[in-house]
């Protein structure tokens, strides 16, 4: 039963940072504006608050470092691909690439293999205990003892549900990307949209960044974020989306690698290979979807997505 | 005549659009290099000379670019062809890896037939791990990028498992397999550390610049590139053209794998391919080669140079190594943006609404 528990309250721990990279990478996916820098986003997230905080032991300023790093991140990659039509893909792969080659050039200017920022982590950063919450059996356990931006990444789902349904700047958002030309013929400042849904993907990113570098491990490398980022893309395809849809594709990434890390505990060396778990499962759901969208096309031929 | 200065023109903006990202990078590495307090000058001073205008330092260029020159133009075929095909790097890994298993096998074989028969298996591998994300996009449409990206993740944890498990050589000091024997590893010439693997990629490269440049096939590419509905339109088989993009693309990987295996590593370690990695690296040689044969070969040898000179960098200065990685980025960041290709285009439309 113990085993159960952990396995379930783990997939939580590793499903936060998933949803929040899923949930912001969504606003620029229906913005028309695929983000593939999303891992670079998470990971400059992580490695400017671990960075910032081993500095000056405070984690508000490493918080807002992270937000305002986010921004400029945001900023960057929307100037060249909305106002100078840059091809996004390849601006995405770049902040990619430029997360980690920042990454590993300061960690060899400071002579260090990582930023160990443990001495500055409280247990209450790193897990919050919900009290009498806590008490209730087996979902106690289970939600008990997560980090803030875990709780808050749940929340976030009905957040952004609302926000894309119901609220002027979602239905905004759904219509630039849906036609461009419509939105312009109703006086849509499509830029203006498009800069918005990526910089909130870039903000929600560096959260993830700082919930992994911060809250769970307390320490930066350059591979922390282990395709997270792109994790979430798929989450984003699979879901079409649309924040529930997505989310719930999220969660079970989450359960997935969470089945993964425990099990490896209980069988010994072979366990290495469960480490695909999330990434396999990840492929067979998308060919599923892939075959039932094909089932329901009824044109002739090859058809682009 | 006129028309030879139209394309004359055109290969002059293609040549600039090359050269200004390069230009801005290495401008934001000077910035870089200043707060690290060097001379930025002499940085890439010794960055260049030591690595291209000295004979060993050039043949050292050419033995890198070898295998970069086969993942620029691996990468090159899908992406020109609008296939955002990621797996490159898997694929070189795979074949590096099963290579270098058998190469430690078969080492009673002798050299003439061992060093081809692994070249031959290598490029089989790679055509194999391409097979799944080709038959997925062509059939069922699911994307490629996402697919190809995942399978990497996927395939580095089962080389990882079966390197420190299955296949670790137990009297190395780190998680390797065992060395291959001496029978599989490619002399090297000139007292350098090139080998006949270059010449091999030489004849590859040849052959994929008929292929892009005057075959139907590489017509047929562009025009997948171009539009993809209107080449399906004019009666062009899309699926089938996919299935043999990616799997030739997998082919060029898988060799590119099993010549740096056997030219360079001799053994399978945890970070065979380097960082950001070989795939990635191609990724970088084909935009900054416009996705164009010849652009992909200077490219190629331009990125082997920042290879070779990294090291030489550490060595002579205090600057880390990990400068080159940072200005990689930036040549990949600025180049998205194809300013002057951009910015020439709308010269031309302007002259043409006067006319």
């Amino acid at each position: 039963m113990d085993f159960i528990i952990k396995i379930f309250s783990d997939s939580l721990y590793f499903t936060g940072p998933i949803l929040l990279c899923t949930l912001g990478g969504l606003f620029a996916y229906k913005a028309n504006m695929i983000n593939i820098g999303l891992e670079g986003m998470m990971l400059f997230g992580g490695f400017i608050s671990a960075l910032i905080l081993f500095f000056t032991h405070s984690w508000i300023i490493a918080f807002i470092a992270a937000i305002l790093l986010a921004i400029l991140l945001g900023l960057l990659f929307s100037y060249f691909g909305v106002t100078k039509k840059a091809n996004f893909i390849i601006t995405g792969f770049a902040i990619n690439l430029l997360a980690i080659a920042v990454g590993k050039y300061v960690l060899a200017a400071l002579g260090s293999i990582d930023i160990n920022v443990i001495s500055d982590v409280t247990r209450q950063m790193a897990a919050i205990d919900l009290g009498i919450i806590g008490e209730i059996p087996v979902i106690g356990p289970i939600i008990n003892k997560q980090s803030f931006l875990t709780y808050f990444s749940f929340i976030l789902i009905f957040i952004c549900q609302f926000v894309l349904f119901n609220t002027k700047f979602g239905t905004y958002v759904r219509v630039v990307g849906e036609s461009e030309e419509a939105a312009k013929s109703i006086g849509i400042s499509i830029n203006k949209i498009k800069y918005l849904a990526v910089i909130i993907g870039a903000l929600l990113c560096a959260f993830a960044g700082y919930n992994v570098a911060i809250n769970q491990l307390a320490s930066y490398t350059p591979d922390i974020t282990a395709g997270t980022g792109f994790i979430a893309i798929a989450a984003i395809y699979c879901g079409a989306g649309n924040p529930k849809n997505s989310s719930l594709y999220a969660i079970l990434f989450g359960l997935s690698r969470s089945l993964a890390v425990n099990l490896s505990l209980r069988i010994g060396t072979i366990a290495g290979l469960l480490e695909m778990i999330p990434y396999i499962m990840i492929i067979i759901v998308l060919t599923v979807v892939g075959i039932i969208r094909k089932r329901k096309t009824l044109y002739r031929g090859f058809l682009h997505e | 005549m006129k028309y030879d200065k139209q394309a004359l023109k055109q290969s002059g903006f293609k040549i600039l659009s090359m050269i200004i990202p390069v230009l801005i990078a290495f401008a934001i590495g000077a910035i870089v290099i200043l707060f690290a307090k060097e001379n930025p000058l002499k940085i890439y001073f010794i960055l260049f000379d030591r690595s291209f205008f000295r004979i060993q330092g050039l043949l050292k260029t050419l033995h890198y670019a070898g295998p970069l020159i086969l993942a620029g133009l691996a990468i090159a075929l899908s992406f020109k062809a609008g296939l955002f095909n990621m797996g490159i790097e898997g694929q070189i890994i795979s074949a590096g890896f099963v290579v270098a298993v058998l190469g430690y096998l078969w080492q009673s074989l002798p050299s003439i037939v061992l060093i081809p028969l692994l070249l031959i298996i290598g490029t089989l591998v790679g055509v194999i791990v391409a097979i799944l994300p080709a038959i997925l996009k062509a059939r069922y449409n699911v994307n490629e990028m996402v697919v190809t990206l995942l399978l990497n993740y996927a395939i580095i944890q089962v080389l990882e498992y079966l390197t420190s498990n299955v296949f670790r050589d137990p009297s190395s000091g780190y998680v390797s397999t065992n060395m291959i024997g001496q029978s599989a590893i490619m002399t090297r010439l000139f007292g350098s550390k090139l080998t006949m693997f270059f010449f091999v990629v030489v004849v590859v490269f040849v052959i994929f610049y008929y292929i892009f440049n005057r075959s139907k096939l590489g017509y047929e590419i562009t025009a997948m590139g171009k539009n993809r509905f209107f080449a399906e339109a004019t009666g062009m088989r899309i699926q089938r053209k996919i299935m043999i993009i990616m799997l030739t693309s997998g082919a060029l990987a898988g060799l590119a794998g099993a010549g740096w295996m056997l030219s360079e590593k001799f053994s399978y370690t945890l970070d065979f391919s380097g960082t950001p990695g070989l795939g990635w690296d191609g990724m970088l040689i084909a935009l900054l080669g416009s996705h164009s044969p010849i652009g992909i070969l200077v490219a190629g040898i331009f990125y082997a140079i920042l290879k070779t000179g990294s090291s030489n960098i550490a060595i002579f200065t205090n600057v880390p190594a990990e400068i080159i990685v940072l200005l990689q980025a930036l040549i990949v960041l600025f180049l998205s943006l194809k300013m002057i290709i951009k910015a020439a285009s709308k010269r031309a439309s302007k002259r043409k609404e006067k006319n």
